[in-house]
């Protein structure tokens, strides 16, 4: 495999830059030729992939870019038509797909995803609100200079900071950021349960450049589908954008009120509905109580397999890590998993509040979801639509994730117990939405070459 | 026997269309015509008579040609494919076909070469004329080969059935469960199973609505 | 037209072959037939609820006079149909990534036949055999096979409860509930409609 060309590819997509404040902004193109402007006096500010040997940038600046934001920056139609059908659709277009219905549907969004047609997305990330806010000044430069875009709206996100320090804690209380796949040239170093599964079902490899990279090999062994020309998809991917909105009351009072007849208590609820304790603790390798070093271990916090828990007793078959990331769940040592897998980056927004600080419902709090992939339709609306709001790869017929699935109220896990009074078998029932959609699309995230080509109106047709 | 899996037949006919030039519309878009108003859920024929699990019929209009070097040649006749997973024994199923939905056997295989004239009404002759079209299955997979509809549609049932049972009767006391379990089991087993080719019971979650 | 009925979808395949290379492929589902541990991909496959294969010789294709005009072929023909729950490219994905060896030793013999792997060549080939249901009719739109196994199960299980519960003590009744509980807590999922593909 060709060695990557990190200066080439958008920072945001090779690495979780591990920041702890966010700000996207969202633009609508004016026209073509001052839309070009703006790319090419933005190109230089893009953050590549190259590694911060000298210590983290005070602030990072990506780009990507919708369907719509394409066409008005007219691309040729003819390789517009090459781009694939759901990124050309747009994620509101795809509801239905997505089941994104009842509360999740697109009447329910925020006004800019329901109303607006979003063109660009810059993703900021910074050191400090005042780095977000010099490098948005310095955009908003960008943008009365060229007059190639109006800005339609912000979105602040940041990690939940706890003794000084930036942690992957979000508003459930649970610690995120374990699941990222390893691919092949990207990671510097190598971590077991990350990548795919080999054929002696215990040993992890990278998995193929080609699931989260246009232009290099994937698991099924080609070229992935991509828009041509080639240079224009090459080192890009694309990226879906959901904001989530998290019903933190409702989460809570569920909580105390379902483990009130749970043997297990509460926290091992909590980590059934997971499948990770609240401090990251795989409930597979370690079902009785929570490890904190295991969590700090690199070679075990994600080390593990689901081939002696086929009953789900240990880790519930409907369970969020199981469902997203079935390892070898479904058998064949994992080989019906790895082209769908992806990359997530994303932080939560809203202020924290500690288990004894009064929340509602109502108050803004969630998770900004981005996932990465070469794919769209085979990766993300794959897992969502097939693991997430259905359940029948799992065996569990129609039901839906007990976290992230919209129930409407009929929502239904059974957690597997055993015969001891600590794991019961144990059947939830009447889930409420803990997640609603507010709002997001589909952006494609082209390498600094493509913006270039993009910029100088380059891009030709084949 | 590779027409047969467990209890589980594959029953395979291909029957040549009546190639009519004078026939407006001609007969082979007679049938999809036919079919494409036929129901496929409760009230279709093939609910309505005994012992299909699940069945097609496709109006195959021609062999595929898939290009050079490979030689192009043609069907001299249309075939309606008739594809079907059924319980049992072929005399029985064909006979139950012919008992329960002539006329619809009629309005569909009525187009096609050799059709008894006097239709499904002549049960031994309508039998006789399927055997003619059958195709020998040369491999043939069932992931459940044992139960028949009638059983199927009961096991499915009685899942949901007692999926809600568990559900509703976390915690209770050993008496009040037995109690009320004895009477959950006898009217499971009163109810009548659903019928053949219904969603099942209407439930309020969505998974995103139809496929059709 | 549809070839999705509920949870399951019915596809239709047609590929020529040369007449003498006919005999291997009888060969070949011969031997699947009779071991059986060739099957158990298939099997683990969870998601096909009945698939058939036909070959129909040049000279075998129905004939009943009548007018018909017999037919006049080069080829044989290797039907397929399958009934399997998921999507279209799901499928195909699957068999590409695990049954590749399987798949090249049905349909290697099949004129043009480029190889189940990769899948992105398999895939335009398939589309390219594959013809339309006129009309499916399956008796369980809301169930997939994992389904059907898992009711089967939960039936089994509830059977043996149901008579033990009328001879025991409430006591042993609860035991033998939990018992009951644990054998079927994998076998709950609900059935109902299929997500929406398109």
């Amino acid at each position: 495999m060709s060695k990557l060309n990190a200066s080439d590819i958008q920072g945001f997509v090779l690495r979780g830059y591990n920041l702890p404040v966010a700000r996207y902004l969202f633009l609508r193109l004016e026209d073509a030729k001052r839309g070009r402007y703006l790319v090419r006096r933005l190109l230089g500010q893009i953050t590549t992939g190259q590694r911060w040997d000298g210590g983290k940038p005070s602030v990072t600046l990506n780009i990507g870019f919708t369907f719509r934001g394409l066409e008005r920056l007219e691309l040729p139609l003819a390789t517009l038509i090459t781009f694939p059908v759901e990124f050309q659709q747009g994620m509101k277009q795809r509801a239905g797909i997505l089941n994104d219905t009842g509360i999740n549907a697109p009447d329910h969004w925020d006004p800019l995803w329901r109303d607006e047609h979003v063109h660009v997305w810059l993703g900021i990330n910074g050191q400090s609100v005042e780095a977000l806010d010099s490098c948005q000044a310095a955009v908003q430069l960008a943008l009365d200079e060229t007059g190639g875009a109006t800005l339609l709206a912000t979105q602040e996100a940041a990690a939940k900071v706890v003794d000084g320090a930036p942690t992957t804690a979000e508003h459930f209380g649970f610690t995120d950021g374990f699941g990222n796949p390893e691919y092949l040239g990207v990671e510097r170093s190598s971590q077991p349960g990350q990548g795919k599964l080999l054929d002696d079902g215990k040993t992890w490899a990278p998995l193929a450049t080609g699931e989260l990279l246009l232009g290099y090999a994937d698991e099924a062994g080609e070229l992935p589908v991509a828009p041509v020309p080639h240079l224009l998809a090459s080192n890009g991917t694309f990226m879906v954008y959901r904001k989530l909105h998290q019903n933190l009351a409702t989460f809570r009072e569920w909580l105390d009120q379902q483990s009130a007849s749970y043997g297990g208590g509460k926290e091992k609820l909590a980590a059934k509905l997971i499948g990770r304790w609240r401090d990251g603790t795989p409930i597979e390798l370690s079902p009785d109580a929570p490890d904190f070093p295991m969590t700090q271990d690199p070679n075990r916090s994600t080390n593990f397999t689901y081939a002696a828990d086929a009953a789900g007793t240990r880790c519930p078959m409907g369970a969020h890590i199981r469902r997203v990331h079935p390892r070898d769940a479904f058998g064949f040592n994992g080989k019906l998993i790895n082209r769908r897998r992806i990359t997530r980056r994303g932080l939560p927004y809203g202020s924290f509040a500690s288990e004894d600080q009064p929340v509602a419902d109502t108050d803004d709090r969630g998770v900004i979801f981005m996932a990465l992939n070469a794919s769209i339709s085979r990766q993300f609306e794959f897992v969502q639509q097939q693991w997430i709001q259905y359940g029948n790869d799992s065996h569990l017929g129609n039901d839906k994730d007990a976290l992230m699935g919209n129930h409407g109220g009929h929502g239904r896990l059974v957690i597997q117990g055993d015969a001891t009074p600590a794991n019961p078998p144990f059947v939830c029932s009447h889930l409420p939405d803990f997640v609603e959609l507010r709002g997001g699309d589909y952006f494609f995230l082209p390498s600094i070459t493509a913006l270039g080509m993009i910029a100088m109106e380059l891009v030709d047709p084949r | 026997m590779p027409n047969q899996n467990g209890s589980l037949y594959g029953l395979t006919i291909l029957s040549p269309i009546i190639d009519d030039e004078n026939a407006t519309p001609s007969h082979d878009l007679q049938i999809r015509d036919y079919l494409a108003q036929l129901s496929t859920r409760e009230d279709s024929p093939f609910a309505m008579a005994p012992g299909t699990h699940l069945a097609r019929l496709v109006v195959m209009d021609d062999v595929i040609y898939v290009g050079m070097p490979s030689c192009e040649e043609h069907l001299k006749s249309k075939y309606l494919v008739f594809e079907s997973n059924c319980d049992g024994d072929l005399d029985t199923y064909l006979g139950g076909l012919a008992d329960a939905i002539p006329t619809h056997l009629d309005g569909i295989w009525g187009h096609c070469v050799g059709y008894p004239k006097q239709g499904a009404a002549d049960r031994q002759a309508f039998i006789h004329y399927m055997k003619a079209c059958q195709l020998e299955t040369t491999f043939y997979f069932a992931a459940v080969n044992d139960k028949s509809v009638p059983a199927t549609l009961k096991a499915l049932q009685i899942q949901t059935a007692v999926a809600d049972f568990i559900a509703s009767h976390q915690g209770a006391d050993p008496a009040t469960l037995q109690r009320e379990f004895i009477d959950f089991a006898a009217h499971l087993r009163a109810q009548p199973a659903p019928p053949p080719g219904s969603l099942g019971p209407h439930r309020t979650i969505e998974t995103g609505g139809h496929n059709e | 037209m549809s070839n999705i009925n509920g949870k399951v979808y019915a596809l239709n395949v047609i590929t020529p072959m040369k007449p003498w290379k006919t005999w291997i492929l009888r060969t070949a589902f011969f031997v699947l037939d009779h071991v059986k541990p060739l099957q158990n991909d298939l099997i683990n496959l969870s998601f096909i609820e009945f698939a058939r294969w036909v070959i129909i010789p040049r000279d075998a294709f129905p004939f009943l006079g009548n007018g018909q005009r017999p037919e006049e072929l080069k080829y044989n023909y290797l039907l397929f149909f399958s009934n399997f729950n998921g999507t279209w490219n799901q499928y195909i994905d699957a068999f590409s990534a695990v049954l590749s060896k399987g798949l090249n030793l049905i349909w290697r013999w099949s004129e043009k036949f480029p190889g189940s792997v990769p899948v992105t060549p398999f895939k335009q080939y398939i589309a390219q055999v594959q013809f339309d249901t006129d009309y499916y009719y399956t008796a369980y739109p809301h169930a997939t096979a994992n389904d059907l196994k898992s009711a089967h199960i939960v039936q089994n299980s509830f059977s043996r409860l149901s008579t033990f519960a009328a001879q025991s003590t409430p006591q042993q009744f609860a035991e033998a509930y939990l018992q009951f509980v644990l054998q079927v807590q994998a076998h709950l999922g609900e059935t109902g409609e299929a997500p929406q593909v398109g």
